[in-house]
């Protein structure tokens, strides 16, 4: 055995982390490179972000199949509570991030714990309504939300610029942590549980510690993503952290990628956030609808999204193995 | 000696009780077969030991460790583990992945290598070839032994077997039965194991406890067991209870 071999953990492939690496990489350079305009820059920045909302959500939706409506509830919990934390400027801005990810996995932990015990369509239900007594009841909540008018940080454009690689880091330590959970003893105790929840029990597998465990991680990494959100805008409001639109987006972005797969979901994202551009700019009215029919159109023909698609190019490419 | 003890056990499902005040033993390297009619009890009794629901009355204990109370991941940590009567592999991982879930999960002191030791469990139930298919692509029997695999490889002292020979051939069944008789004496695991199949069972068990209509109605060696009138009223009504003959034979054989 190579030395080298040693100091990657056992669960982590060269090859994926050569290629990690390089994306990476790519991604940090690019902006020295290419003279990105504003608008592409920020729209990257927002990309990161919402690649790695998908990733976590997909931890709980996808690996434990927890279907999760409720998910902008984290986000605009993680948000406000950042958000509240960098008025007080006491801190560099990371330690708030930090902190919203804390309050917002914590919130998930506080709903969680109860209702993860519903399975499928059940639980999904419990969430939308987590999701919407959240938004009404933030929403009322002057104190700390700044009721409908939301709330406004102090304006850094430097930071601004310079949020484009702190979304790119947040999204690599998301992206290894998926991988990171897919091959861990939790990822795979996830799996066992989202075939068969009895039969995981039996053979031990703790099922309330590990989706709880999840679902505030889950929560966590997009409570901070709410944070960083928030810093980007300089502006943060209710309707937007909170409406259903945000948590169907969620939801939407991983299964258009592939629930369940390892990066799916931030494939799923990329599509997402291009397509909505586009839908928003020609079809104001319809674009709802055509998310509908895209997702109605997954659903029935490749239930594993573009991965699915990926999955079934590559069986052709090598048609002597994958012949079923 | 006494490794695992049930004592008053009851199970009520609303007026129904599925299991009503049964106390039982199983002394270690023991092989005790549990068998009676559909619907007394047997896999009730089994999901209660497993801690899979709770006893609405009685407790279990594994020597001094009482086991009620605990969830079934920490009945399994203790040491106790069942396999399922409709076998129950996560469908969306692989034989081998199936096994290496039990190997992580298990009692604390075996989660070290899970891969390595799911491999092992592979090969010693006879799948090691198959361990990178999907289960549905396996036969019943090979489902029966990938449950059995993946229970052996939480690390158990007591092994709870639910109709694991039932519905396969006959050629199998003997096979299957080896098998069982081997997980006991190589690797010193204690078994409770439910049957259909008498004369399967009869031939590995030590002891064997009869229930019916949620009661204990007999307890001993599997020859003495087959003769009590009372069970053979349970299995074949009272008219063969009379006439004496003791259960064997293809009507033993049938599921009653």
């Amino acid at each position: 055995m190579s030395t080298w071999r040693q100091f990657i953990p056992e669960w982590l492939s060269p090859a994926v982390l050569a290629v990690f690496v390089a994306a990476a990489a790519v991604l940090h350079a690019l902006p020295y490179v290419v003279a990105l305009s504003p608008y592409d820059h920020n729209q990257l920045t927002l990309a990161f972000l919402f690649i790695a909302t998908a990733l976590a959500w997909n931890w709980i939706g996808g690996f434990a199949g927890q279907i999760s409506f409720g998910h902008a509830a984290m986000f605009g919990v993680g948000g406000f509570a950042a958000a509240r934390a960098l008025q007080m400027q006491v801190a560099p801005f990371w330690v708030p991030w930090l902190l919203g990810g804390l309050v917002a996995g914590a919130y998930g932990l506080a709903w969680g714990h109860p209702t993860l015990r519903l399975r499928g369509p059940y639980f999904s239900i419990a969430t939308i309504g987590v999701g919407e007594a959240t938004r009404l009841v933030l929403t009322y909540w002057q104190g700390f939300t700044g009721g409908a008018s939301g709330l406004a940080l102090p304006i850094n454009a430097q930071l601004k610029y310079s949020l484009y690689w702190y979304a790119l880091y947040f999204l690599a330590l998301v992206a290894i942590a998926s991988y990171a959970i897919r091959n861990s003893r939790l990822g795979l105790g996830l799996l066992s549980i989202k075939s068969d929840v009895e039969a995981a029990a039996d053979v031990g597998v703790p099922v309330v510690f590990c989706q709880d465990l999840v679902l505030f991680l889950s929560g966590a990494v997009v409570g901070v993503a709410g944070g960083i959100y928030a810093s980007y805008f300089s502006f943060i409001e209710p309707s937007d952290m909170f409406g259903f639109d945000r948590s169907i987006s969620f939801v939407l972005m991983a299964v258009i990628g592939g629930v369940g797969t390892v990066f799916g979901p931030g494939l799923g994202a990329v599509v997402f956030v291009l397509l909505r551009q586009f839908l928003i700019a020609s079809y104001p009215q319809l674009y709802l609808g055509l998310y509908g029919l895209l997702l109605v159109l997954v659903v029935l023909f490749e239930p594993l999204g573009i991965s699915g698609l990926i999955f079934r190019v590559a069986r052709r490419l090598r048609p002597h193995r994958g012949a079923t | 000696m006494t490794l695992l003890r049930v004592e008053n056990v009851s199970k009520s499902f609303g007026g129904l009780k599925a299991v009503d005040q049964v106390s039982l033993e199983l002394r270690k390297g023991e092989i005790l077969g549990i068998i009676g009619p559909n619907g007394a009890g047997k896999t009730t009794l089994f999901s209660i030991i497993a801690g899979s629901m709770p006893a609405s009355a009685g407790a279990v204990f594994l020597g001094e460790r009482r086991l009620s109370g605990l969830r079934a991941n920490g009945v399994v940590a203790a040491g106790v583990v069942r396999t399922h009567q409709i076998v129950r592999p996560f469908t969306n991982l692989t034989v081998l992945e199936n096994v290496t879930v039990g190997a992580m999960f298990g009692s604390p002191s075996t989660r070290h290598n899970p891969r390595a030791r799911a491999h092992e469990e592979l090969a010693f139930v006879g799948l090691a070839e198959r361990a990178h298919h999907l289960p549905a692509g396996l036969t019943l029997v090979a489902r029966k032994r990938l449950e059995l695999a993946r229970a052996l490889a939480t690390g158990p002292k007591v092994l709870l077997l639910d109709e694991v020979i039932a519905g396969v051939n006959p050629v199998e069944a003997i096979e299957m039965t080896k098998l069982i008789r081997v997980i006991r004496d190589q690797r010193g695991i204690s078994i409770i194991m439910i049957e259909h199949i008498l004369a399967a069972l009869m031939s590995v068990s030590d002891r064997v406890v009869v229930l019916d209509y949620g009661k204990k109605i007999a307890e001993g060696k599997p020859a003495e067991v087959v003769r009590d009138a009372k069970v053979i009223t349970a299995y074949l009504g009272e008219e063969h209870a009379k006439s004496n003959g003791g259960i064997r034979g293809p009507a033993a054989e049938k599921s009653p």
